[in-house]
């Protein structure tokens, strides 16, 4: 898997996460795995097709996903991760991944659509993603965390 | 035939009234003007239009943050962007939010009428995929698990879920691509995936990956075959899919905002098999 091909989603974030109301948008860590990840909380699975395919997983602590839609709400307070949290939540990763598919557009990549957001919230969670190899990439958002995870076949 | 009612979103009192006089000369009648988000809802609620015009740039809210607004308050609401801007960003932005039409100022009268004829016009091939699509999915499903199996497969009555699903065990989710977009979701217990791999390999399964495999393979046949049932109705689908993600855990809540899920229970006599589909409805016209 060609390593640049995270470029497109990870400027999506950039681009996305500041006109949602965060000001700061950083990586933290980056790194490559096979195709099982664990994660706690709450993931949301995008898929894609076109001229690539593959899916992008986002993760993070249930605590983290009601500060996400603190943000995304312009301060609303959730004391759960309810229907209302989980929507805005998920429409983050729907925007930044339809931005990334413009990124792909203007790369050359045209054609490259995104499926909806699926939501899934649990403790200890297994996740096998249909690649060999995973981008793992750590972000941080107002010091929010959060993980992408980029399976492209 | 009752006239088409509009609201008309605009911060400019002088842009108001000249596409207020458009949609006139059209035979249309403006139900509602609005110039900022305060009242927006509370008009669109009171005149009930077939149809919104959106200004793009407004103070405070812009025309995607009153969009946005509309469209979380109604579903769907039928908006078209009138804006003197038009490039590929906001043609982009105004896709992903769901507004259905976007026409470059100054308005032309005759593409206004064929952006009205269009988008207030029945979207046939998406009530197929609505009626049928589900159906379609189900019977993949009963041939597939039949074939492996060979044993009839009961299934539930279809029905629309919009609460949170909690899984038996494994959640196989897959990606629809096409004319709409949409997502099918497996789900089913360990029990039921380790007697489906016993059926087909004779064997008990050699290690988790092993189940997971054979899980998403079921998924994505299931999937690719109801896909290409659709496209064989109506090329227009074009529907493709994604590789199959799978999830597990002990007890993990599973939902799709924003998206109208159908979904029935598939009784394979060993044990249940969750099949939601759903799909969400594209752009209407573009001008």
């Amino acid at each position: 898997m060609d390593v640049k091909l995270i470029n497109p989603f990870l400027q999506a974030f950039a681009e996305i996460l500041p006109q949602i109301g965060f000001n700061t948008v950083e990586k933290a860590g980056l790194s490559l795995i096979n195709d099982t990840l664990e994660y706690n909380g709450v993931l949301i699975n995008i898929s894609f097709v076109g001229p690539l395919k593959g899916v992008i997983l986002t993760t993070m602590p249930i605590n983290n996903a009601k500060q996400f839609a603190t943000k995304m709400t312009m301060g609303m307070e959730f004391a759960e991760f309810d229907a209302m949290a989980q929507s805005a939540v998920s429409e983050m990763t729907n925007m930044v991944c339809a931005n990334a598919c413009t990124q792909f557009s203007q790369i050359g990549m045209e054609g490259l659509d995104i499926s909806p957001p699926t939501v899934l919230v649990s403790e200890k969670g297994i996740a096998s993603l249909p690649v060999p190899q995973t981008i793992a990439v750590n972000l941080k958002a107002d010091e929010i965390k959060f993980n992408v995870y980029i399976a492209i076949v | 035939m009752p006239k088409i009612k509009v609201m008309i979103v605009d911060d400019s009192p002088f842009s108001r009234t000249v596409i207020g006089e458009s949609f006139s000369n059209l035979g249309c009648e403006v139900v509602g003007e609005v110039d900022s988000i305060d009242n927006l809802l509370e008009i669109y609620a009171q005149c009930k239009p077939d149809i919104v015009t959106m200004d793009l740039i407004m103070p405070g809210a812009d025309g995607f943050e009153c969009s946005e607004a509309l469209l979380q308050y109604d579903p769907n609401a039928k908006i078209i962007l009138l804006s003197s801007l038009k490039d590929e960003e906001t043609e982009a932005e105004a896709r992903r939010i769901g507004i259905v039409g976007y026409i470059q100022k100054p308005l032309e009268e005759e593409l206004l009428e064929r952006i009205i004829q269009n988008i207030l016009a029945p979207d046939d091939l998406y009530n197929l995929l609505e009626n049928k699509g589900a159906e379609i999915f189900k019977e993949s499903l009963a041939q597939i698990i039949t074939r492996t199996t060979k044993k009839p497969v009961k299934f539930t009555d279809i029905d629309y879920k919009s609460e949170a699903l909690s899984s038996q065990g494994i959640t196989t989710i897959i990606g629809i691509i096409g004319r709409y977009t949409g997502t099918m979701i497996l789900d089913l217990s360990f029990e039921l995936a380790e007697s489906f791999v016993e059926s087909m390999l004779n064997r008990p399964s050699k290690n988790q990956d092993e189940l997971f495999n054979m899980v998403a393979e079921l998924a994505n046949i299931i999937a690719g075959s109801a896909c290409s049932m659709l496209n064989k109705q109506d090329k227009s689908f074009g529907l493709r899919v994604s590789p199959p993600s799978v999830f597990s855990a002990e007890s993990a809540q599973i939902s799709n905002p924003n998206l109208n899920l159908q979904v029935c229970n598939a009784d394979t006599g060993e044990g249940d098999i969750f099949l939601g589909i759903g799909f969400r409805k594209g752009t209407v016209l573009w001008m």
